[in-house]
């Protein structure tokens, strides 16, 4: 089980970083291609999330990220210490009906990533765990 | 990381070419064009995707806002895109309802144009 952890400073500029950064590692790992372009959209969701949430929460942190390597897959943890939000998305339309940022970009985790779950982490903040499956 | 924007006129469309990836940290360049675009009076937009490796929820909000401003002055707003990875973005978040998307510029420009 390899376990890689990456630090961040909460700007925008290291979503990208963070997106090359693991997508090398999923093809190190062996992801099919289609597997490591849709683990490249929710990482960078779930990073660009985090990073809004820490601005939000006005702190100087970083974005915490947390890859690990089981025999079944990937498992990619994304975390901040923003405010406890869980998004509804019935809620978070504009007064011409269209979805907020939040709620396509959550929208977007939860298809993408084979599994997706957030939870409140210990010392405030949010974590978002996702996993992505290896071929076979 | 750098976001290529380019804008040409194609009939009576305003066709903005789009090269690399828009993610949360580029997206605010793209949305400064457009914004540019529609209050110089182009109203008829087509946002050519097709050099975009990567697009963002942060991306998808750009389009709708430039959607929303051009549809305050009766125009369209309207997409080039035949890549899957990127098509699929718009399907998961129900967008290709919202959006016209076209296989070429001049498909795009021709329903733009009536």
């Amino acid at each position: 089980m390899a376990l890689v952890e990456i630090e961040v400073p909460s700007r925008t500029a290291y979503v990208g970083v963070v997106r090359l950064a693991l997508s090398a590692l999923a093809r190190s790992a062996g992801l099919d291609e289609d597997v490591v372009d849709d683990l490249k959209i929710a990482v960078s969701e779930a990073c660009a999330n985090a990073v809004l949430a820490n601005e939000d929460a006005d702190g100087d942190v970083p974005v915490t990220v947390a890859w690990t390597e089981t025999d079944d897959g990937i498992v990619v943890e994304v975390g901040d210490r923003g405010p406890i939000h869980d998004p509804r998305p019935d809620e978070e339309v504009d007064s011409q009906g269209f979805s907020t940022r939040s709620v396509l970009s959550f929208s977007l985790l939860s298809a993408l990533a084979a599994d997706c779950s957030r939870t409140p982490r210990e010392g405030g903040g949010m974590s978002t765990q996702m996993s992505f499956p290896r071929p076979g | 990381m750098e976001l290529g924007i380019d804008v040409r006129n194609v009939e009576s469309c305003a066709v903005v070419d789009v090269k690399g990836e828009i993610d949360v940290y580029t997206a605010p360049k793209l949305r400064e064009k457009l914004i540019e675009l529609v209050s110089e009076g182009s109203y008829n937009v087509v946002v050519n995707l097709e050099g975009v490796d990567f697009l963002d929820s942060t991306g998808l909000g750009v389009l709708v806002g430039a959607l929303k401003r051009v549809k305050a002055h009766d125009g369209s707003l309207a997409l080039v895109c035949t890549q899957d990875k990127i098509l699929k973005i718009f399907k998961i978040t129900g967008l290709t309802k919202v959006f016209p998307i076209h296989d070429s510029i001049d498909e795009a420009t021709a329903a733009a144009s009536g």
